[in-house]
């Protein structure tokens, strides 16, 4: 039947009927380019999909720093020196104000943003000008990353990420913070606002402590906004602690005391080092000026020097019992053996080296108790200049103590192709050399120590570290004797003594080096000892650089220092008293002008 | 069975011949404007929140010109064929007068660079999407008219060509590249469907040809365009950007996407991510598994739409067989051409893929296209069932 109508229809319009083939032809056509279609969508989303997802991730995936946590520094009984503690850091995103898809809108909608009073609220709570925040984010305005303020209080930046500014956020940091302030700041140096270390322990420990940052991938969309956490590429490595050989309260005590006798003699500068004998620890390291890494925005440069290692200067007579050791060593001199002083002076072809007095004829241990310049010198010429120069060498003086601290200075030691009289005599009484005040503390070390010679050590020792014999226990004992001597009366430096303990050292009042030779009116003010002077435990220098008014020489200004703060040490660390009777001598203060060193 | 049940089925249908839809055709054209709808609301809320501080602004928009798409579709079915057969030279009056209209200065909105749109307060008006469904409405009623003359003469073919040329010219004018591509595209498939002798109709596809080059070489903006297509990588930050975005998004899509909202590319970097380009979030966030399905919507879409054409040819209803040929190959062509873009078969041009992407004017001619697409097959089933041809009218 329908064949049939069909047949009525094409004979009444023959034109009418699509030819077959044509139409075939057209929904072959478009069969092809689908095809072709297929096959394109196929290729890229399964199987060439490799090379654009990596062009695509190449534009969207960033990594992301996670800061790690800096290690603490302690103290060795584990007090706290340096500790850092979280902060937030508030940045903002500029781009967030704009719109990547429309160049004629884009500055319109940034500048809208910028305009917002939402910064004036900011501003107000960071305490900072809300102009000068826009100035900043204007001038990163094509940035994806631009600082509002660093290291904010975690509650502070909560408020300001709670009024929801567009593109405020914040990220986790470490802020440094050292407990003791200025009084261990020499030794610990500081770290910049991205926790590196940049000056003492703080920078030669910087890997040890810094730790590894971690690393986190994020999805960004196009204006650098964070869309997503991808997860975690590595986590945040923590540094590791490090605890020092320093004693907190013994820090505190020689930095006070070494403090107010700065402030009472007018002085420009001053040190102190103090050593454990047994392990050669350093137990405490001060120096005045000082300065609050805390907040170093009125820091001045003299002050970042941590003198007692940087700075050399010439021991002066506190190397005579060091000469003294030679002599004694080479059989040549006993304690008992006489020098003639008379007539107070010796002569050099123009030079004169002179003693305050005429001492006449003394035995070793009075050269060293009234520090006899022309004393020592006869020694020492006796002895020959090369003699005297092994031994000062051996102490440790012209190297570096190998403590790696960061500008530390070595010291000189000039050893003459052709040593003179005069260039022997002045090295014995500690001229034409210089040292640090360690170092000068690392050769009294040896002769606290009976000879032997430690490793220096910042850091706490768990073993008594190996040390080497450097001159006989016996020598030592003896230099030892003499220097008890300095201290008892008739020496220069009967004001270092200590209530209930015997105690050991040597003054020594130096010239300060000017521009042009020595300076006549300026002196550095020593004292380096030990205590108790039987069986050492500690060994100490004080290093006073100019001290004003009518007291400048070591037994007058570094003596009592060196006293007050051996004697709260002894106490301090359950040293057992020697000699419970010689209350009575510390008021013994009094000193004669033949005392004087 | 028997013969008699059969015929006694066809009678009933016939009956009911307003009833008789092509559900292949409905459901798909449904679904894609369901897929129109989800995916712009994904690849544009970013986009809205920054552009308009208000993520839903372009799916509310699009939610309202669906239901006017769909209103406008329902008239549309409502309307009877010999209603556009009638009215073919106001419908050709009306793109021309449209297509001159948008290019008066002061009246013509400009987007990137191309004059298309009249501007009705928020309304945009594209012109050029209703004057290519008024333009093969025209044409088919030419072909009807003149079967003889275009399959046997020199003039018969060049006519309905000329007046092609002459709003293909408006068109390139906007500048429009895509759609004047796309009309031409379903005239001559037309004309070739009308039987236009081979010889003829290889010329005229030669001189098109060759005009087509010389509009891609005349303007800088188009051969831009079209260096940037063929290695888009090496130009990714300048000419190649948009297409080495949009390859990207394939590439994350994968097997089965990266989920309906995880779109990356969407976040500003790819432009146009809600209107031309919605196919390459789509695929990115559906993989090739979504990219297949809608595929095969557009292809049971044409294919219904040309087989209606045959269908109706067979029963002498020429230009029935026409309109539906045209609408069929319009919908081809453009469907063909955005996808082609998206995935960098084609050099870059602003065609929307009809039914799914951002813009009333493509959904509401979209519509109003299955709309008419829906009643040809009404009545050409009518006519298979036995019924009279001029019930219809």
């Amino acid at each position: 039947m329908k064949q049939e109508a069909n047949n009525v229809r094409e004979i009444s319009q023959p034109e009418g009927k699509t030819s077959l083939g044509r139409f075939a032809f057209i929904v072959s056509c478009l069969a092809i380019a689908l095809s072709a279609l297929i096959f394109r969508i196929v290729d890229l989303q399964v199987l060439d999909n490799a090379f654009l997802q990596k062009q695509g991730d190449a534009r969207t995936v960033r990594y992301e720093v996670l800061d790690a946590h800096r290690g603490m520094i302690t103290d060795r009984n584990g007090e706290p020196l340096a500790v850092s503690t979280p902060v937030e850091t508030l940045w903002v995103n500029p781009s967030v104000a704009r719109d990547p898809t429309d160049s004629k809108k884009d500055e319109k909608k940034f500048q809208e943003w910028l305009n917002c009073e939402c910064w004036n609220r900011v501003a107000g709570l960071l305490k900072m000008d809300a102009q000068s925040i826009r100035a900043r984010l204007q001038s990163g305005a094509n940035k994806e990353f631009v600082y509002l303020d660093r290291k904010v209080a975690p509650e502070v930046a909560q408020q300001v990420l709670a009024l929801g500014v567009a593109g405020v956020h914040s990220r986790r940091e470490y802020k440094r913070f050292y407990p003791a302030g200025e009084v261990a700041t020499h030794l610990l140096g500081f770290v910049n606002i991205d926790e590196n270390g940049q000056e003492g322990l703080e920078l030669a420990y910087n890997d040890w402590l810094a730790g590894k940052a971690g690393k986190a991938t994020v999805l960004k969309d196009r204006r650098g906004e964070v869309i997503k956490e991808l997860g975690l590429v590595e986590d945040a490595q923590p540094g590791n602690p490090l605890q020092l050989s320093i004693d907190l309260r013994l820090q505190y005590l020689a930095y006070r005391e070494l403090k107010s006798a700065v402030k009472a003699h007018k002085a420009k500068s001053a040190s102190l080092v103090m050593l454990d004998v047994d392990t050669g620890e350093v137990l405490a390291m001060v120096n005045q000026p000082s300065y609050n890494p805390n907040n170093r925005k009125r820091l001045r440069v003299s002050s970042l020097r941590n003198r007692a290692m940087t700075d050399v200067f010439e021991p002066g007579s506190s190397m005579k019992p060091l000469t003294m050791a030679a002599a004694l060593e080479s059989g040549k001199f006993n304690p008992d053996s006489e020098i003639d002083t008379s007539p107070g002076y010796l002569r050099f072809g123009r030079s004169t080296i002179r003693d305050t007095h005429n001492y006449g004829v003394l035995r070793l241990e009075d050269i060293v108790a009234k520090s006899s310049n022309v004393g020592t010198s006869k020694i020492a010429i006796g002895l020959t200049g090369p003699v005297v120069w092994d031994m000062f060498y051996r102490m440790g003086l012209g190297q570096l103590t190998g403590l790696g601290f960061p500008g530390e200075g070595g010291g000189v030691l000039p050893q003459p192709y052709k040593w003179k009289n005069i260039q022997v005599a002045t090295l014995s009484y500690g001229y034409g050399l210089n040292v640090t005040a360690l170092q000068l503390a690392q050769s009294y070390l040896v002769l606290a120590a009976d000879g032997v010679k430690r490793p220096l050590s910042l850091l706490k020792q768990e073993n008594q570290p190996q040390g080497e014999q450097i001159i006989s226990a016996d020598v030592a004992h003896k230099v030892r004797l003499m220097l008890n001597k300095v201290v008892e009366k008739g020496g220069t430096g009967t004001r270092a003594q200590v209530a209930s303990y015997r105690v050991g050292g040597k003054t020594g009042t130096v010239h300060a080096v000017g521009n042009s030779g020595y300076e006549e009116s300026e002196y550095k003010a020593l004292f380096a000892g030990m205590a108790p002077i039987d069986s050492p435990k500690v060994v100490m220098v004080v290093v006073v650089d100019a001290p004003q008014g009518d007291e400048y020489y070591g037994g007058e200004v570094a003596a009592p220092v060196f006293s007050r703060v051996m004697e709260n040490t002894m106490r301090i660390l359950n040293v057992t008293p020697d000699s419970v009777g010689n209350q009575g001598r510390i008021a013994a203060h009094g000193l004669s002008s033949g005392e004087r060193g | 069975m028997t013969v008699a049940s059969v015929s006694n089925s066809r009678m009933e249908m016939s009956e009911h011949a307003s009833l008789h839809f092509d559900a292949w055709l409905l459901l798909s054209a449904l679904g894609l404007m369901v897929v129109g709808l989800i995916m712009i609301g994904s690849a544009s809320m970013d986009i809205a929140d920054l552009k308009m501080g208000q993520p839903f602004y372009y799916v509310i928009r699009h939610g309202s010109f669906l239901i006017l798409a769909l209103v406008s579709g329902l008239v549309a079915y409502g309307l009877p064929i010999e209603w556009w057969h009638k009215r073919g030279w106001l419908l050709l009056s009306l793109a021309l007068v449209g297509l001159v209209v948008v290019l008066l200065p002061g009246i013509g909105k400009t987007v990137n660079g191309s004059t298309r749109w009249i501007g009705f307060g928020s309304l945009n008006l594209q012109v050029s999407e209703f004057a290519k469904l008024f333009l093969v409405a025209y044409v088919a009623g030419y072909l009807a008219r003149r079967q003889g003359e275009i399959a046997d003469t020199w003039w018969g073919f060049a006519k309905p060509l000329l007046v092609i040329g002459i709003a293909a010219g408006l068109l390139m004018k906007e500048p429009d590249f895509g759609a004047t591509v796309v009309i031409m595209t379903a005239v001559l498939g037309m004309l070739f469907l009308a039987g236009v002798s081979l010889v003829r109709f290889c010329a005229v596809i030669g001189v098109t040809g060759a005009l087509g080059v010389l509009a891609v070489l005349s303007s800088d903006y188009r051969y831009e365009r079209l260096t940037g297509y063929i290695d888009p990588w090496a130009d990714q930050f300048g000419s190649g950007y948009q297409l080495t975005q949009a390859l990207i998004a394939f590439g994350r899509g994968e097997w089965f996407g990266v989920g309906l909202g995880n779109s990356v590319q969407k976040l500003f970097y790819l432009p146009e991510a809600h209107t031309d380009f919605v196919f390459a979030i789509f695929a990115e966030e559906f993989g090739l598994l979504g990219s297949l399905v809608v595929i095969s919507l557009f292809v049971i879409i044409v294919w219904r739409a040309l087989w209606l054409g045959y269908r109706a040819s067979i029963q002498g209803l020429n230009y029935s067989a026409y309109f539906a040929y045209g609408i069929g190959l319009l919908l081809a062509a453009q469907s063909l051409i955005n996808l082609g873009v998206s995935c960098g078969l084609l050099p870059t041009k602003g065609l929307t893929l009809p039914l799914v992407s951002y813009g009333g004017s493509s959904l509401i001619v979209s519509c109003i296209a299955i709309g008419i697409l829906t009643r040809l097959n009404a009545e050409v089933a009518m006519v298979e069932n036995g019924g009279q041809q001029d019930i219809s009218a």
